[in-house]
């Protein structure tokens, strides 16, 4: 920087400093470089034949400038720092309520690294920014060009570095700020761009700043020391003085970062688009203006300038990603989340823009159309405004303390008032004395921090002093309270006509529920199907929307559809309004929901990471949700091929449930099963069959996998077997498998049962065996335990599980059977809804139904006398029945002496016949013996006893 | 220096005071003996943009707008109560406050459950009653209405702790402003002159013990001081108050800074163990302050100083912080075993130097403790 020391008017101020970094600085003059190389860059900005407006983002100072600027001037060309291929959704911005932010939305990468998908960037636009106001007057004044020469969405990403994935490349994304409303996620994770972003290049002079201005924040600062300063400032000042800013940012910040590359590219990229311009249409340079931010004002890269001779910066092409624009409504705590503005700092500002337009009489452009404005559509005068020679303003402006525009004593006093009604309303017990306070406290901290006027950043705080004490009584605590009071969060509100056509097609779907879905709060849809079957569409689409957007979008509160469902009543939450952003992103991935959700299901089943289950569930919701029986038949075939491919068994549980309901769907709804079924099924048993041997043995499948497969096997066998599979295969698999683990050697066995190859005698030896080994008793729980498992594909098998299960209660040793119960209970519990009913109903067959019973219960295994059963045939009992009856005596003294109580009964009932036939059948040598005495031929006893 | 074992803020730091008086020009409320603004710098300290000739050294560590939020309250009508964690430094502050704003930082009141009304009011001479009767003269007056009297700051130490009856004498004390002496038949009344406020400080853990009443709430205003969580300030605060100590100990040892930094990351560790802690028998019962840590490391430099070899050791520094944090047993000595096994030895294993020594040292008191 070797400018002469006084040419041009800022020489005074440039010796100035040259003087005092000499003073200050020891060494080389660096300090002087810099302090030097500050106003050349003001002088050079200024002296271009083509005005830069320098801009910072959501500074009402700016916007203030701008619109006085516009409208002295009344330039042709406005050139913008924004995305180039953003402006066909500028014209949108009438139909919505600010805030809003512009999107480019790409879930189609082509070029890119498909890890980053979907990609999507946003520039927030608010009512209080240079920008609207220059987007505004170009849209609305006719003869007016606006170009946007900032590089494309595209090469956002071209420029990400290709080994992360992209981060928000204006400002760190941090997420501050209370997110209670959820309005601080209203942009997603999108990657946020914002015109004229400024802000110190490095922490070290940040942190500086910050201490020595006594303030908290970056936004508290600017607005403090540059914001208030300048609202009043006329165009000179203000232009020297923002690039005065940007030129010390830019200057003062690391050297070398990928980032600082970045920026001049998008410098040479801008000038190189301007000068593509202006030698396409010959516009007059006077008659135009560069809007960007004041950073980007302060710029050095050789192409800066309309008279620079240093050739176009190359563009690199775009990738072949499709791109999709649109709008989607933002808040004023969303932008300060993405951009980490401090909390308020954008409600702030707008206040600050209200109460500022309405000060200086000026007439701020607007969009017409836009909710809650007026039209003004301006003319074009002759340019008033030919920027004449520069002087110098900042000598000025650095020299003289800011002038303070006096103590607002009664916005502080409403403020105070309003903070205290609010502060009631939110459960503090706040009072008169407490608005005194805090007015006072304001006062008194502004004197402290060097302010003339307690600034909203002081009321806030004062009012934290005075009024919150040490609990919070409601949700909102007093911070909160401030920010609401001093401005609030604003959400904009996209328009029906800047919707993209899904989002309209289903607000138009929507329509006969009467509801006004546009609305942000949640409402309530009753459907009755039965007494307004033209509802019908809407539970169609609800369900479908339901599937595709978030969760709180729409919500069923009564009702449900699943395979051959569909209720005659619905109640739904809809916060469709809430859920804007969402919906509109839907309308980038197709024209109808029914075709996004095709695209979805397909995705869902073709994708990379797809599986025989998940292929599945697309064809349960293609039944259910679009009953397509096309997309049905393609995604069920599509599963086959999954199901065939795959190469573990882990989701055998979740394939045979599914299979299990969409074939019971399919043989009640259809007079024949669609293809894709009958090879799903004979492909499953092959394929399970053929991997059974191995997961048998594998440690990594667990028993409920194996149990689900040969659930699967043995479930869909008669069916597999009448589509021509041949059940040697089952045979030769089970034949093949050797499992270790004792649970999956309790399913084998219980298959092998199914099969008939092993008989329920054997099985119940088997048992016997493992319980009477006092080496393998310790393992007895995980036997039983695959048994409760082989439930699933065995049905038939329950009394013998429950058989097995009381045996062990009763012979386990406490020390296996006490730790194994918990574990039965989980394992039970954790197969509850197919298992324990079925176990249940079996129990309560098997065991007797009151207490009294149990005392004489024998269980019916315990190889003695079945209760309840006719163990002797029917045929003797009348010949006995006769002989104890022509005997009564010895009768009587036999019963006395075995306990029998009870008289004779008479008639030859069955059930007398019956106990009596079982008394002798239990006593055979005493029946014997009687007979014996009673002399009649041995074979009576001996048939009575058989 | 003062042959005093501990001299109060005004004693200690006369000549700095002094000397901000003599080059404040600001404008004073009350009978204030600095400008708010000077009364920051001297909490705070002095930076080169202040342009003072002497250097002011920070003397209370925390976020700034703490020490304007309770000077500003201290110029209004309302009294002061910090509130905070136990060893977050309100005492601290109100202590220097006191001295800055009135040179005067020994009118305390210390609440405990045996504070009684007389303690915030006035007492009598009970033999010169007998032998003068009831007059100004027999009457005591406590260090409240000594304040009142002279129209500087009273302090009210730890005001949970007292009653709510003891507590509710405050009440007319801070809104009429004075005390009326109803036994006495003239000259009965006590006003207070300009000047006089109340600091109060509250152990957040106490709260639920004597909760405050509304009245009483109403008239103070609350600032919370946080546990020190920022590594870099609180190393700086653990270095200023243990050189304190040192000095008045007259202890010449130094602490290396990697053991200083051993010992701010075990705490920083024990604090992020406490927050995701579910139950209270997982975290330890101490709030793991900044005074908790000057305290440790006091600790263990006195007992390298008279019981070791005079140079402070890992080992020692770990003995210390397990025999200061360790206060139930066994739920506190569990949660320090689990802390360096968990954290310290894979440290240990990995960095290696003094987090070995660090961890045989805790392994060993705890072997002692249990």
């Amino acid at each position: 920087m070797t400018a002469p020391a006084t040419v041009g008017a800022f020489g005074a101020l440039r010796e100035q400093l040259t003087d005092a970094a000499a003073a200050f600085a020891d060494g080389p003059d660096a300090l002087a470089d810099i302090l030097t190389g500050l106003v050349d860059d003001v002088d050079r900005a200024l002296g271009e034949r083509l005005e830069i407006f320098p801009v910072c983002h959501h500074s009402p100072a700016s916007a203030l400038a701008m619109v006085r600027r516009l409208r002295q001037k009344q330039p042709r060309v406005i050139y913008l720092e924004l995305c180039e291929d953003l402006q066909p959704v500028l014209t949108e911005l009438r139909n919505c309520r600010l805030p809003v932010a512009v999107q480019a939305f790409a879930s189609q990468l082509d070029g890119f690294p498909a890890a980053w998908a979907p990609l999507s960037v946003i520039a927030p636009v608010t009512e209080a920014s240079a920008e609207y106001q220059a987007i505004a007057y170009a849209l609305e004044t006719p003869g007016v060009e606006l170009v946007l020469v900032d590089r494309s969405t595209d090469h956002v990403f071209q420029w990400s570095p290709r080994d992360e994935t992209p981060a928000a490349d204006e400002s760190a994304p941090e997420p501050t700020g209370d997110d209670s409303e959820g309005q601080a996620a209203l942009h997603g994770d999108a990657v946020g761009v914002e015109i004229g972003a400024l802000r110190p290049g490095f922490a070290e002079l940040e942190a500086y700043l910050l201490h020595h201005g006594k303030v908290r924040h970056w936004s508290e600062w600017w607005d403090s020391y540059v914001e208030r300063p300048l609202a009043t400032a006329d165009h000179d000042t203000y232009r020297q003085v923002m690039v005065l800013i940007g030129s010390l940012f830019r200057r003062l910040r690391p050297s070398a970062s990928q980032r600082n590359d970045r920026d001049e590219d998008r410098e040479r990229y801008m000038w190189t688009r301007i000068r593509q311009h202006l030698a396409a249409t010959g516009a007059d340079p006077e008659e135009c203006l560069y809007i960007c931010g004041a950073f980007h004002a302060a710029s050095r890269v050789e192409q800066f300038g309309l008279d620079s001779s240093a050739p176009d910066f190359d563009i690199t092409p775009r990738t072949a990603t499709a791109w999709q624009y649109g709008l989607i409504p933002s808040s004023h705590s969303a932008i300060e989340a993405q951009f980490g503005l401090a909390p308020g700092s954008v409600s702030i500002a707008a206040a600050a823009w209200s109460k500022a337009v309405s000060a200086s009489g000026l007439k701020p452009y607007r969009l017409s159309g836009q909710r809650g404005s007026t039209i003004r559509r301006g003319r074009i005068k002759a340019a008033t405004g030919a920027a004449g020679p520069v002087a110098d303003r900042l000598s000025g402006f650095l020299a003289t303390a800011p002038t303070p525009d006096g103590l607002d004593e009664a916005e502080l006093r409403g403020w105070c008032v309003d903070i205290v009604r609010l502060a009631r309303r939110n459960g503090y017990l706040a009072s008169t004395a407490d608005a005194i306070a805090v007015f006072e406290t304001s006062i008194l901290l502004a004197g402290l921090r060097n302010r003339a006027r307690p600034t909203p950043y002081d009321f806030a705080d004062a009012a934290v002093t005075c009024i919150e004490k040490d609990v919070v009584p409601g949700r909102r605590d007093v911070r909160r309270l401030c920010e609401i009071l001093l401005g609030g969060d604003r959400v904009g509100q996209v328009g029906y006509d800047a919707l993209p056509p899904l989002a309209r097609d289903v607000l138009h779907r929507l329509q006969p529920l009467g509801l006004d879905l546009e609305k942000r709060t949640v409402q309530r849809a009753l459907l009755d199907l039965q007494s307004n079957p033209e509802l019908a569409g809407c539970s169609d689409l609800l369900w479908m929307l339901r599937h595709l957007l978030p969760p709180g979008a729409v919500r069923p509160i009564m009702g449900e559809r699943r395979l051959g469902h569909r209720s005659l009543q619905e109640s739904w939450d809809l916060a469709l309004g809430r859920h804007q952003r969402a919906l509109i992103e839907l309308g980038y991935e197709g024209v109808t929901i029914e075709q996004v959700l095709e695209q979805r299901l397909r995705r869902a089943a073709h994708g990379p990471d797809a599986t025989a289950v998940s292929a599945l569930t697309a064809v349960e919701d293609a039944i259910t949700l679009l009953n397509s029986p096309r997309l049905v038949d393609e995604l069920g075939s599509r599963a086959v091929e999954l199901l065939a491919s795959e190469r573990t068994v882990d989701d055998a549980p979740e394939v045979l449930r599914r299979i299990r309901r969409l074939l019971a769907h399919h043989q009640a709804t259809a007079s024949r099963l669609p293809a894709w079924c009958g090879a799903f099924v004979t492909t499953g048993y092959a394929h399970y069959c053929t991997l059974l041997p191995t997961a048998v043995v594998d440690e990594d499948t667990g028993v409920r996998q194996v149990g689900a497969m040969l659930g699967f096997l043995f479930s869909m066998e008669s069916l597999a077997l009448s589509l021509g599979c041949d059940r040697s295969q089952l045979e030769l698999a089970l034949a093949q498998s050797h499992p270790q683990a004792p649970p999956k050697v309790a399913l084998l066995w219980a298959a092998h049962h199914q099969l008939g190859m092993l008989p329920l005698a054997e099985l119940r030896t088997r048992c016997r065996e493992l319980l009477t080994n006092p080496l393998v008793v310790p393992a007895f729980p995980q036997y039983l335990s695959g048994f409760v498992h082989a439930l699933e594909p065995v049905p038939g098998l329950a009394p013998f599980v429950v058989e097995t299960m009381s045996t062990a209660f009763a012979q386990l040793p406490d020390p296996v059977l006490l730790p194994w119960l918990p574990t039965l209970v989980t394992t039970l519990r954790e197969h509850g809804p197919e298992l324990v009913p079925l176990l249940v109903r079996e129990a309560g067959r098997t065991f007797p139904g009151t207490l009294a019973a149990l005392d004489s219960w024998v269980p019916p295994w315990s190889g003695t006398a079945p209760a309840g059963a006719p163990a002797v045939p029917d045929r003797p009992v009348g010949q006995v029945h006769a002989l104890l009856a022509d005997h009564r005596e010895p009768v009587d003294a036999v019963a006395a002496l075995l306990g029998v109580e009870g008289g004779w009964q008479h008639g030859d009932d069955r059930a007398t016949a019956t106990s009596i036939a079982a008394l002798v059948h239990a006593h055979p040598d005493t029946a014997e013996a009687i007979a014996t005495l009673l002399g009649l031929p041995p074979d009576a006893g001996a048939g009575a006893a058989s | 220096m003062s042959d005093m074992l501990r001299a109060p803020a005004e004693v200690k730091y006369a000549d700095e005071l002094d000397y901000l008086e003599s080059v404040d020009t600001g404008v004073k409320p009350y009978s204030w003996r600095l400008s708010p603004r000077m009364v920051r710098l001297f909490v705070l300290g002095s930076e080169r943009a202040d342009g003072l000739d002497r250097d002011i050294p920070q003397k209370w560590f925390g976020d700034r707008s703490f020490v304007e939020r309770s000077i500003v309250t201290l110029a209004s009508d309302r009294g002061l109560l910090l509130i905070g964690d136990p060893g977050t430094g309100k005492s601290w502050l109100a202590e220097l406050l006191a001295a800055a704003i009135c040179r005067n930082s020994t009118l305390v009141v210390q609440g405990t459950a045996g504070t009684t009304e007389d303690h915030i009011k006035y007492s009598w001479n009970v033999s010169m009653v007998i032998a003068k009767g009831q007059s100004r003269e027999s009457m005591i007056p406590s260090p409240i209405m000594t304040a009142m009297e002279q129209g500087v700051l009273g302090r009210f130490e730890e005001l949970t702790r007292s009653t709510s009856d003891v507590q509710d004498a405050l009440i007319s004390i801070l809104s009429e402003k004075y005390v009326s002496i109803p036994e006495l038949n003239d000259d009965n009344i006590v006003f207070a002159k300009p000047g006089f406020s109340i600091i109060a400080t509250a152990n957040s853990r106490d709260r639920g013990v004597n909760d405050l009443s509304s009245a009483l709430k109403r008239r103070f205003n609350f600032v919370r001081i946080p546990v020190v969580t920022n590594k870099r300030s609180e190393a700086e605060i653990v270095r200023f108050r243990t050189e304190e100590l040192l000095r008045r100990h007259h202890v010449e040892l130094d602490v290396p800074p990697t053991l200083l930094d051993i010992l701010l990351q075990s705490f920083a560790d024990l604090r992020a163990a406490a927050a995701s802690a579910t139950s209270d028998d997982e975290k330890l019962e101490s709030a793991l302050s900044t005074a908790e840590q000057i305290g440790v490391l006091e600790d263990a430099i006195l007992h390298s100083q008279f019981f070791g070899d005079r140079t402070l050791r890992a080992g020692t520094l770990a003995g210390s912080l397990v025999g200061s944090l360790a206060r139930r047993s066994p739920e506190d000595l569990a949660i320090l075993n689990k802390y360096l096994h968990a954290v310290v030895e894979p440290r240990a294993k990995q960095d290696g130097g003094e987090w070995n020594e660090f961890l045989d040292g805790g392994r060993e008191t705890i072997a002692a403790l249990s």
